[in-house]
């Protein structure tokens, strides 16, 4: 009786009602499969009577996890790795575009470097750790080298390329037109570089933060590649695990709300990368 | 030969030089840097130490046998990473259900793909190949896969339709059709995950191995000996170009010709 009433009341907002429903829809769709992980992963626990030494239930996880926000340490420790990252590409980006362009517009600096930079990029960041240690000792400065060595080698490599894929035709073109220097970098080279440039910034962003937690874990100044490590030491499982989960949600945050927009952004303006 | 041509074959000579300027700019301001301010040689040490470090490591073998220790578990882990990635990502690609509903899990196990894992393992597997196998297996895989799923989703439906109008059967059409058309992106897949998957082995070996390459440098730090670092660390960078160069680019390159375009997605991680 009630919901034959209740029904025409609804009607109008029907619509809005659906899309309710279904975002939520879109939402357990994420989630069940991490319930799903997580009752093998407690099934497993209990099945097995594993000791909290191996592994913890995630009951343990999420206490881990409420001790460590509601004193702060969390978001302490990510708050270092986060301004790593931060620093280490705003220094990267501003000092590795324009020396890429430098090195891109000019045909014999470009085929001269293009060897230097592969090998360095072949070097992982974290291999000049131990050299970074002695030089600049346990401190975030060798935690900083090393993250933005990782992540500049790409952003100077992409831009470069990028720069060298531009037609030669256009800049002679805006020339012919009477353009200056400045105006054939802002309306050719820049627009034209710039998809190369965020697939550089996207793959020093995989390189840069995996260095990072890397470096965290031996230089032990903070951050949350020391949180997992410290936690190592004491065989405490459930913070351990709270940090992987901290570290991969950051990761995507930057991934899908920095990186990614940007990305799309230049892919609309210009149309040249395709997904 | 007229002076023209001569002209000529030395401004190609000087060209195939180029790359090598670098190089040799650095190896200068090294000497240079050495000779003026005479730094502490545990701090930075002369280029001939370097030189001397390499010869006398590779001469008792003590070097070959890092090498190889590396070489070993990034074998052992690309090998095990290509098959399973190659593997689930036609499963996921193929059937659009699955990949809808693992889609959540491999984002977020992509994002901690890798050294994320090293204090949890240290602990399952303690210290050693296993270790280093198991983060190497965990960094390509994800890469693989995830080409492998673009590459099988971007063949167009109307190649498979028109084998199966031919009588091809599943396994027919897989074969004939999806896998050609997915293999370049699934090379472009393996390259990269060699590249992060040869950076994970030398941050696992840094603590997580007893020898190896990454564990050499790292052990070289705790007696200050810069030189081994340093040779460690050139040495690290000559096998890495060595492998794309010789191995996975003319693959790569092969498959391209025989197969058409290939969209760069790689660098996507």
């Amino acid at each position: 009786m009630t919901a034959s009433t209740a029904a025409p009341a609804l009607a109008p907002r029907g619509s809005g009602l659906v899309a309710a429903v279904m975002s939520a829809l879109g939402g357990l769709k994420i989630l069940l499969p991490f319930a799903l992980l997580t009752a093998i992963w407690w099934a497993i626990k209990i099945e097995a009577q594993l000791s909290d030494q191996i592994l913890v239930s995630p009951a343990a996880v999420w206490n881990a996890f409420i001790q460590l926000a509601s004193h702060g340490v969390l978001a302490e420790y990510a708050s270092t790795s986060l301004r790593m990252i931060g620093i280490s590409t705003v220094i990267s980006m501003a000092v590795g575009v324009p020396i890429g362009f430098a090195v891109g517009v000019n045909r014999t600096a470009a085929h001269a470097l293009e060897g230097f930079l592969r090998f360095l990029q072949s070097i992982s960041g974290i291999a000049w750790l131990p050299l970074a240690i002695i030089w600049f000792g346990f401190s975030q400065t060798t935690t900083l080298v090393i993250v933005i060595y990782s992540l500049i080698v790409p952003i100077i490599f992409n831009t470069m390329v990028g720069v060298r894929a531009i037609p030669e035709n256009y800049a002679l073109a805006l020339r012919s037109l009477g353009a200056g220097r400045l105006r054939l970098v802002t309306d050719v080279y820049l627009p034209g570089a710039l998809p190369s440039i965020v697939v550089g910034l996207r793959l020093g962003m995989g390189y840069g933060w995996r260095a990072l937690i890397a470096a965290e874990m031996l230089v032990r100044q903070g951050g949350l590649g020391d949180l997992i490590f410290g936690a190592r030491t004491f065989n405490q499982i459930d913070r351990i695990i709270t940090g992987m989960i901290c570290i991969g949600c950051l990761y995507i945050i930057i991934d899908r709300l920095i990186v990614q927009p940007i990305e799309n952004l230049t892919v609309a303006r210009w149309g040249l990368l395709r997904k | 030969m007229s002076p023209g041509s001569v002209q000529r074959t030395s401004a190609l000579i000087a060209w195939r030089l180029l790359p090598a300027v670098p190089f040799a700019i650095v190896l200068v301001a090294w000497m240079a840097f050495w000779v003026i301010f005479k730094p502490n040689r545990a701090t930075l040490p002369p280029v001939s130490d370097v030189v001397e470090v390499v010869w006398t490591r590779a001469l008792d073998g003590d070097l070959l046998q890092h090498i190889l220790a590396s070489l070993w578990r990034l074998f052992l882990g690309a090998a095990v990473g290509i098959v399973t990635g190659i593997a689930g990502g036609f499963v996921a690609g193929l059937y659009r259900r699955v990949s809808d509903f693992l889609n959540p899990l491999i984002v977020f196990f992509n994002a901690i793909s890798g050294i994320v894992w090293l204090p949890l393992m240290i602990g399952w597997l303690g210290i050693g190949t296993a270790l280093a196998v198991f983060l190497i297996w965990n960094t390509v895989f994800f890469i693989v896969f995830q080409n492998t799923v673009l590459g099988v989703q971007l063949v167009p439906e109307v190649y498979e339709q028109g084998i199966q109008a031919l009588g091809g059967g599943r396994l027919e059409t897989i074969r004939t059709v999806t896998l050609p058309g997915a293999l370049p992106y699934i090379l472009t897949g393996i390259r990269s995950g060699l590249g992060f998957g040869w950076r994970a082995l030398i941050a696992a070996e840094l603590v997580g191995a007893p020898n190896g390459i990454g564990q050499m440098i790292f052990a070289a730090a705790d007696y200050h000996r810069s030189d081994i670092i340093i040779a460690g660390c050139l040495i690290i960078g000559c096998i890495a170009i060595a492998m794309d160069r010789w191995i996975l680019a003319p693959i790569e390159q092969r498959t391209i010709r025989r197969w058409g375009l290939i969209i760069d997605v790689a660098k996507e991680n």
